[in-house]
């Protein structure tokens, strides 16, 4: 078995560098070679730390933890259960065989809001135990409506439980630069995106259309399974294949923005659990968030926007053909 | 099934009504015009208090389906000498353009978009106006309604749907056998169609016009 440490932080400013994510939507094991999801094999047990933090009481993590994984768990095209085991004296990041979510202290991550860290079973990629922290340094809330000034738990919650589940970051979003030098979120497509949307803003408590394609990824209905379908392609420069491009597909019938990463060095992606029907294709420079906060590999950002030349059918139940994006240095 | 019920039923009926009704089988290209199917905005969720924040705009995306050529055939039975009854099949490939406006990160752009296969399977009926004397020409109006199938670029996902038109045409015969009733000739028609689904963004109804030329031969 190997513990992966702090795969999963959700971050106030992306100014920190931190682990880097191994896949795209999904956290990934490498096994015989082979990089398979992360996943938890049974209805996720877990334990709520009795520690409070000075801004928010156990109480009303068990509250918040539970809203988040009923909203995950309300996914009609995954299959997520968690349940929930009680109140624990344990603290979060003990290796102890059990999944506990609580405060630490963490003056040294003054940027880092919470972190998922995970127990696996290296022979199956099956999750054994994972922990997630909320940071207690900062003013959190539990206010229907939030509260100014501090951050909403429910929303970090259910950032981080989708860690728990196996989901990585996600791109799908738009930052700005800060006189500081940090990232300031200016609009998010992904509760899973990195970089937490300003305190007091209680948005994320919803999912988005990214997030659930990837839950859907890990954890597929049959239903889904047979009527959603994936865009495959390359991104090139000069012939040569990508790494690390954001790839958002956009269905103008449904307007659902979902994304994904090229993950190789050719240059390879797939959009998995996309609803059947035509998209565009927009691809990135991973510029709106530090790329190691995704990569571990230097990647090449050094291209403009650019747009699939055509429309893309992803078909129910299957694949579309390979299509080819040609980007260009600016 | 509705249309294929209409269809059936036209067709069984001219059989009942007039076993001796002469058939008309016509065919040729058809311009077929082009029309919106809807502008789309990729929003995100803006960064701002409330549990509805107002959306960012990433890009907004602007399709049409373009101008095109079909090719059609069509077959007509006389009920009576002024009304008959029509079916019809068409296929074309229509290309489905968009542009790209207000990327918060790129200029405008033209995209190519993809290629429809585009299939209409259609029943209707035709009144011919009164033939001047000693004239080779005969006007006439049609309406009727059909089967809408859009099959999109790789043929992994078919749109349905269903256009309803009306028009007006004019025959005019190029040779008539003194001895039967058999005869050749070209016909044109202009037609206002009305569509509904099929491939669209909003799904609303799109009007577009075609304008057909076909040669015909009655037997």
């Amino acid at each position: 078995m190997t513990r992966l440490v702090a795969i999963a932080a959700m971050v106030v400013a992306a100014s920190a560098a931190r682990p880097p994510a191994q896949a795209y939507l999904k956290l990934g094991a490498l096994l015989n070679g082979t990089v398979v999801d992360v996943t938890w094999r049974e209805p996720v047990p877990y334990f709520v730390s009795e520690l409070g933090a000075g801004s928010a009481s156990a109480a009303d993590l068990r509250g918040a933890v539970a809203r988040a994984a009923a909203t995950w768990a309300a996914v009609e095209s995954a299959q997520v259960q968690f349940a929930f085991q009680g109140m624990t004296t344990a603290l979060p990041e003990v290796i102890d065989g059990r999944t506990t979510i609580g405060f630490l202290d963490r003056p040294d991550l003054d940027q880092v809001l919470g972190a998922t860290s995970f127990m696996i079973d290296t022979s199956t990629g099956a999750i054994i135990e994972a922990d997630v922290f909320l940071n207690s340094r900062f003013l959190w809330s539990v206010a229907p409506a939030g509260v100014p000034g501090r951050a909403d738990l429910e929303s970090v919650a259910l950032h981080e439980l989708g860690h728990l589940l196996g989901l990585s970051h996600s791109a799908v979003g738009e930052t700005e630069r800060t006189s500081g030098g940090n990232r300031r979120v200016t609009a998010s497509g992904a509760v899973m995106f990195p970089i937490a949307m300003s305190a007091g803003t209680i948005a994320e408590r919803v999912l988005h259309p990214d997030d659930i394609a990837g839950i859907s990824d890990l954890y597929p209905t049959a239903a889904a399974l047979s009527e959603t379908g994936a865009i495959v392609g390359r991104v090139t420069k000069n012939g040569q294949g990508v790494l690390g491009v954001h790839v958002v597909a956009f269905s103008p019938e449904t307007g659902v923005l979902i994304g994904t990463f090229t993950l190789n060095m050719e240059g390879e992606f797939v959009i998995a659990r996309l609803p059947a029907g035509p998209y565009v294709l927009r691809v990135e420079p991973l510029d709106d968030a530090d790329p190691e906060s995704f990569f571990s590999a230097p990647i090449d950002v050094d291209f403009g926007v650019t747009y699939a030349p055509r429309m893309v059918v992803a078909p129910a139940g299957g694949s579309s053909r390979s299509i080819e994006i040609r980007v260009s240095a600016r | 099934m509705r249309l294929r019920l209409l269809i059936t039923s036209l067709i069984l009926t001219v059989g009942v009504a007039n076993a001796d009704a002469q058939v008309t089988i016509s065919g040729g290209p058809s311009w077929l015009g082009g029309h919106p199917i809807g502008t789309s905005t990729a929003e995100l969720r803006t960064n701002a208090p409330g549990a509805e924040p107002p959306p960012f705009t990433l890009f907004t995306l602007d399709s049409r389906i373009a101008p095109s050529v079909a090719g059609e055939v069509r077959v007509g039975v006389e009920i009576t000498s002024r009304l008959s009854v029509e079916g019809g099949a068409a296929f074309g490939r229509r290309r489905v353009p968009f542009s790209i406006t207000g990327d918060v990160e790129a200029g405008s752009q033209e995209l190519e978009g993809e290629s429809l296969q585009h299939y209409v399977f259609d029943a209707g009926l035709a009144w011919q106006l009164v033939r001047p004397r000693g004239t080779r020409l005969r006007m006439f109006v049609l309406g009727g309604a059909g089967y809408l199938r859009q099959l999109h670029q790789d043929r992994t996902l078919v749109e349905s749907g269903q256009v309803y038109y009306a028009g007006a045409g004019a025959k005019y015969w190029l040779w008539h056998r003194p001895d039967s009733s058999r005869s050749l000739g070209v016909r044109g028609d202009v037609r206002l169609n009305v569509r509904r689904h099929g491939i669209d963004f909003k799904d609303t109804v799109r009007l577009f016009p075609s304008v057909s030329l076909f040669l015909f031969l009655a037997l």
